[in-house]
C-alpha cells in the first residue's frame, strides 16, 4: 500500500467535496486499482470524487500545491492502463459528474458533464432524432471523459471518424486549478487547436470537466451484411474490393477462426459456422435512397473474393444477431485461457494481410494463441493473445510476441495504438514510432500544460533514460516523408 | 538590413534557391533538411522568416515585417499515393490542382474547398485550416490530414501522425500544427485521406426570395436530416459574369454529391423540404424558385466561390451558433453598412458569414490613417458584441494597420499561457511570423 495522505490535506480535500467522497480505506478504493486489462494492480494513495467543476478545481489546487501527482479518471474501461495510479498517485474519478447540461438539437449539440456515459448520451439524443457518433465497444460503460482523454474510436468510425472529430469544446480544470474554456460550437478556433491538442492526451494535460459535442442526425436506414470466408485472406480481398468500388461502408469488421470458435462455444453463439476461417460485417446507413444498391454490390464483392455465404439483416434483429459474434467477442474469449491481452495497432489497410501473416507466424513461433478482431477499414487490428498470468514463462512470451506484433506494424508503416491509447503499457514502445526530439518535444507539449509534471505522471511518455534503442527504425516504413 | 545575404541562402539552400532577391528575399530550398538548416540559422541570427506556400495568399502574415519568406514550392512531389488505402503523402508545395488531377485518375478526391485552395499549394491548405462550403458534410482540413512533417522555428525535423486513419500514439500535435498559420513551424510535407469521387454533383440554386427570407431558409435547410455536400448562403452570386440568366442577388446553393440512385433521392427530399418549408411559418415566403444547375454553370459557381476572396481588402469572419444565422446574417450586413461595399458568404451548417469588404483598399487604407480608427472601433465592437454571444470574429486578412489595431483573433482568458507557451516549445526563438499575438506581427511581436 502506497503511504496515506497526510491528514491535514485530507482535511482540506474533505473540505471541498465532503467527508463522503474522499476515499481512503482499502476496501472502497479496490475498484481503483486496475483498469479493463487488468495486468498490473495501483492501489491509489487516495480517491476523490469532485461533484463539478468548481469542486475539481478546488481538489487540484490543493494537490498542486502539495506537488501529489493526480490521476485522472472516468470508468476504468481503458485498455492500456492510462488510469492507473502509479508513482504513489490520488485517483480523481469522475462518476459524480454525469449529467448531461444541455441538449441543443437546433444546433445538433450537447453539453455534457464529463462522467456521463457514453450510450447515455446517444439514447438522450434519439428522441430528438441524433445521436453520438463514436461508438466504442465497451460504450454501456466508459465515460465521455474517458472517450476524450483517449480519443476513442469504434467499429462505425470508418465513416464517422473518431472523437475528436465530435468534441467542439471543453471545460478543462488544469493541473494547478485553473479553470479554461477551449473552443465552443460556434466560434473560429484561434490559430492553435487546443481542443484538438487536449483530445486523446491520455489525462496528462489536465481534466476535462464538461465536454461539448456534436451530435449527427440519425440515420435514416440501415443495411447489414455477414460474409462467411473459408481463409481471412479471403476476406481481406473482400475488403480492399468494397473500398475499390468507391463504397462508404459504416463498418466493415473482421473476425478471425479462433474468435468465432471462442463466441459459437459460449451463450453468446451467432450461429457463425465453426469452421468458416473469418466472417466479415459490411453495414452500410444514411438516406434509404441508394441503400440497396451499395448493399448489393458489396454483396457482390464478397462473393468475387470467394464468400461461401453471405447473409443479410432484414430486421433488426436479424441485424444485432449479425453483430453479436463481432460485439461478444471480447467477452467469449475469457473462455479461452485465464487471462487476455487485448493489443491494438493500426497499419495500412493494403497491408493487413501480409501483417496478418506476420501475427500468425509470431504467435506460432512464441507457442501462443492468438484471435484477431478487426476493425478491417480502418487498418486497425486487434490481435488478442490468451494466456495464462500464473505462468511466468508463458508471461514473458506473450510479452516478447507483442513486442515484435508492433514492430512488425510499424515496420508495415502502422503505429502502435489505433484507438486505445498508449497508457503505460506501450510507453516502451514510443521510440519505435517517434524520434528522441520527437518525444522530447512532447515532453514540452506537457509542461507547457503541467510545468511540475504532477498529471497522470508515468503515461505515455517514457523516461530519457528509458528510451532504449528502437527495434526498428523510427519510420522504417516504406514511402518517405510524412510517413509513419 | 539585418536579414540574410542571397549569398549566404544559396550556401544553404543550393543556387537557385532564392527565387527573389528582392526585399525580403523569397527562398524556396529543395528539401526538408536545407529548411531545417535555414530555420536553424535564422533562429541563431534572429531573422523574421515567414512561411509561405505558392505565396499566392499571405493571409494575415503578410502584414508582419519580416526578413525572409520562406516558400515550400519546390517540395511539390506527391512521395505516396495508395489508392487502395485511399490515402497519399506529398510535398507541401504540390498546386491543389495538381493533386486534384493525380487523385481524380483514380475516381478519388480530397474533399476540401477552403477560398483560393485551387490556386494555392496542399502545404497552405493545411497551414491555413481552413474549411470551405464542403465542410458542411466533410469538416476541416484538420479531419482530414492525418500525419505532417513540421520545422521548427529553430530547424528541428519533427514527424509527427502518419498515412494510417486512426493513430492515437502520442499527443495531437497534427492538429495542433493544421491551421496554425506557420506560427510553430513550417510543414514540409503532409499525409492525408481521401474519399471516392461521387458519380454524381448535383447542385440546386435557390432564389428569387426575399433579403431576410434567404437566411432562415438556408439555416432551415442546413438544419434538416438531409445529407447534403453544402448549403451556402451567398450575396451576390460569384463566378457567373458569363451567364447572363442566372438571377442577381443572393441565393442558397446546395450541392449533393453520391452515387446516382443517392443523388436523386436526396433532391427529391429537397424539394419535398422545401416545399413544406413554404407551408410553414418559419419559412420562406411565396416567389422564390429552385432550380438545378446545368453542370456547366454548377462548375462556374463552384469555381466562383472558390476564388471568393480574391481581390477583397478585408476579409471578415464572423461566428455564432449555427441556429443564430440569420441574426448572424443581419449583423454581417449592418457591417456592409457602415464600413462600405461589399459580398456576403455564409456557411449556413456551420453558422459562419464571411465577408469580403472591397472598399477598404488596403494601399488606400494605409494612406487614409484616420479611417483605420473609425473601422477599427465598428470591428472591435463587433468582435465583443460576438463574444459575449459565445461567437467570435476574425480578421482572415485586411490592411496591415487595421489588423494590427483589431487583432486577426479574439483572445479568451486561460488561453493565452497556452498559445505562449506552445509557441515557445516549437519557436523558441520567436522568428516564425505570424506570431499568437492575434495581431499579424512576428513572434516577438
Amino acid at each position: 500500500m502506497p503511504e496515506s495522505l497526510p491528514p491535514s490535506v485530507l482535511k482540506e480535500l474533505e473540505a471541498v467535496v465532503g467527508p463522503s467522497w474522499v476515499l481512503t480505506e482499502p476496501d472502497r478504493i479496490l475498484v481503483y486499482e486496475t483498469d479493463a486489462q487488468t495486468a498490473h494492480r495501483f492501489p491509489p494513495r487516495a480517491v476523490i470524487l469532485p461533484d463539478n467543476t468548481r469542486e475539481a478545481a478546488g481538489v487540484l489546487r490543493v494537490l498542486y500545491r502539495e506537488g501529489i501527482p493526480v490521476v485522472p479518471r472516468g470508468a476504468g474501461t481503458g485498455l492500456s492502463g492510462g488510469a492507473l495510479a502509479v508513482e504513489g498517485a490520488v485517483v480523481v474519478g469522475t462518476s459524480r459528474m454525469n449529467r448531461i447540461l444541455e441538449m441543443d438539437p437546433a444546433n445538433r449539440r450537447a453539453l455534457l458533464e464529463c462522467g456521463v456515459i457514453n450510450s447515455t448520451l446517444s439514447a438522450a439524443a434519439a428522441p430528438h432524432g441524433l445521436f453520438y457518433a463514436p461508438d466504442p465497444s465497451s460504450q454501456t460503460a466508459c465515460t465521455i471523459g474517458g472517450n476524450v482523454g483517449e480519443n476513442s474510436g469504434g467499429p462505425h468510425c470508418l465513416k464517422y471518424g473518431v472523437t475528436t472529430r465530435y468534441v467542439t469544446g471543453l471545460r478543462v480544470v488544469l493541473p494547478d486549478g485553473e479553470v479554461v474554456w477551449l473552443g465552443g460550437l460556434g466560434r473560429d478556433r484561434p490559430p492553435l487547436d487546443l481542443v484538438g491538442l487536449f483530445v486523446g492526451s491520455e489525462g496528462c494535460m489536465g481534466l476535462a470537466t464538461e465536454v461539448e459535442v456534436a451530435l449527427l442526425p440519425l440515420p435514416e436506414s440501415t443495411r447489414t451484411l455477414l460474409a462467411i470466408f473459408d481463409t481471412l485472406e479471403r476476406a481481406g480481398r473482400a475488403v480492399t474490393a468494397i473500398i475499390a468500388r468507391g463504397l462508404l461502408p459504416a463498418a466493415l469488421e473482421i473476425v478471425d477462426q479462433n474468435t468465432i470458435r471462442a463466441v459459437e462455444a459460449s451463450v453468446f453463439a451467432a450461429g457463425y459456422p465453426v469452421d468458416a476461417g473469418a466472417a466479415l460485417v459490411v453495414e452500410f446507413d444514411g438516406p434509404e435512397a441508394g441503400l440497396d444498391a451499395d448493399a448489393r454490390e458489396a454483396e457482390a464483392c464478397c462473393r468475387e473474393a470467394g464468400a461461401q455465404e453471405v447473409r443479410r439483416a432484414r430486421t433488426e434483429e436479424e441485424r444485432e444477431g449479425l453483430w453479436k459474434g463481432r460485439k461478444k467477442a471480447f467477452g467469449t474469449m475469457g473462455r479461452l485461457a485465464p487471462d487476455l491481452l487485448v493489443q491494438d495497432a493500426t497499419v495500412p489497410r493494403t497491408r493487413l494481410p501480409q501483417v496478418l501473416a506476420r501475427v500468425t507466424e509470431i504467435a506460432s513461433r512464441y507457442d501462443l494463441r492468438v484471435a484477431n478482431v478487426f476493425h478491417a477499414g480502418d487498418g486497425n487490428l486487434h490481435p488478442n493473445i490468451v494466456f495464462d498470468r500464473r505462468d511466468p514463462e508463458e508471461t514473458e512470451r506473450v510479452h516478447r510476441a507483442s513486442r515484435e506484433i508492433m514492430a512488425a506494424c510499424v515496420e508495415a508503416g502502422g503505429t502502435i495504438t489505433g484507438e486505445h491509447g498508449v497508457g503505460v503499457d506501450k510507453r516502451s514502445y514510443m521510440s519505435m514510432v517517434f524520434s528522441p526530439q520527437e518525444l522530447q518535444a512532447l515532453r514540452e507539449v506537457k509542461r507547457v500544460f503541467d510545468p511540475r509534471g504532477i498529471f497522470n505522471p508515468g503515461k505515455v511518455l517514457p523516461d530519457p533514460e528509458e528510451e532504449g534503442e528502437p527495434e526498428v527504425a523510427p519510420r522504417a516504413a516504406a514511402g518517405g516523408e510524412g510517413d509513419r | 538590413m539585418r536579414g540574410p545575404h542571397r549569398r549566404l541562402l544559396e550556401e544553404m539552400a543550393g543556387p537557385g534557391a532564392v527565387v527573389s532577391g528582392e526585399s525580403p528575399p523569397v527562398v524556396a530550398p529543395s528539401s526538408t533538411e536545407d529548411v531545417g538548416r535555414i530555420l536553424e540559422r535564422a533562429s541563431r541570427e534572429g531573422w523574421r522568416v515567414l512561411p509561405a506556400g505558392l505565396a499566392t495568399w499571405l493571409g494575415t502574415g503578410a502584414t508582419g515585417e519580416v526578413d525572409l519568406v520562406l516558400s515550400t514550392r519546390k517540395l511539390d512531389g506527391l512521395t505516396s499515393y495508395e489508392p487502395a488505402d485511399l490515402t497519399f503523402t506529398a510535398g507541401a508545395g504540390i498546386p491543389m490542382s495538381h493533386l486534384r488531377r493525380a487523385t481524380s485518375g483514380e475516381g478519388q478526391w480530397l474533399p476540401l474547398d477552403p477560398p483560393g485552395s485551387e490556386r494555392g499549394s496542399l502545404g497552405a491548405l493545411a497551414s491555413l485550416g481552413t474549411a470551405g462550403p464542403l465542410g458542411h458534410a466533410y469538416g476541416a482540413p484538420r479531419d482530414h490530414v492525418l500525419g505532417l512533417t513540421l520545422v521548427t522555428g529553430d530547424g528541428r525535423v519533427l514527424k509527427w501522425g502518419g498515412r494510417v486513419v486512426k493513430n492515437v500514439a502520442g499527443f495531437d500535435v497534427t492538429r495542433l500544427s493544421v491551421g496554425s498559420r506557420g506560427a510553430l513551424g513550417v510543414i514540409t510535407s503532409v499525409s492525408a485521406r481521401l474519399f471516392p469521387l461521387p458519380d454524381r454533383d448535383v447542385t440546386v440554386l435557390l432564389s428569387g426570395y426575399p433579403e431576410g427570407e434567404s437566411a432562415h431558409l438556408a439555416r432551415s435547410l442546413a438544419a434538416a436530416p438531409l445529407p447534403l455536400a453544402a448549403v451556402e448562403l451567398v450575396d451576390p452570386l460569384p463566378g457567373l459574369r458569363d451567364l447572363p440568366d442566372l438571377p442577381r442577388g443572393g441565393a442558397v446553393v446546395v450541392r449533393i454529391l453520391g452515387s446516382k440512385a443517392r443523388v436523386e433521392g436526396v433532391e427529391a427530399k429537397l424539394a419535398h423540404e422545401i416545399r413544406a418549408l413554404g407551408r410553414g411559418e418559419a419559412s420562406a415566403e411565396p416567389g422564390g424558385e429552385s432550380k438545378r444547375l446545368t453542370d456547366v454553370r454548377s462548375r462556374a459557381l463552384h469555381a466562383g466561390l472558390g476564388r471568393w476572396e480574391e481581390g477583397a481588402a478585408l476579409v471578415l469572419r464572423l461566428a455564432l451558433l449555427p441556429s443564430r444565422l440569420p441574426q448572424l446574417v443581419a449583423r454581417a450586413r449592418g457591417v456592409m453598412e457602415e464600413l462600405g461595399e461589399g459580398r456576403l458568404s455564409a456557411h449556413a451548417g456551420a453558422g459562419v458569414v464571411r465577408l469580403a469588404l472591397g472598399r477598404v483598399s488596403g494601399e488606400e487604407g494605409e494612406r487614409r490613417g484616420g479611417e483605420t480608427g473609425r473601422w477599427a472601433g465598428v470591428l472591435g465592437r463587433l468582435r465583443q458584441e460576438l463574444e459575449e454571444e459565445g461567437g467570435s470574429l476574425v480578421l482572415s486578412s485586411g490592411p496591415r494597420a487595421l489588423v494590427r489595431e483589431v487583432g486577426a483573433w479574439g483572445a479568451r482568458p486561460g488561453e493565452g499561457r497556452l498559445l505562449e507557451g506552445l509557441k515557445r516549445t516549437f519557436d523558441p526563438e520567436g522568428v516564425l511570423a505570424p506570431g499568437l499575438s492575434g495581431s499579424g506581427e512576428g513572434g516577438r511581436g
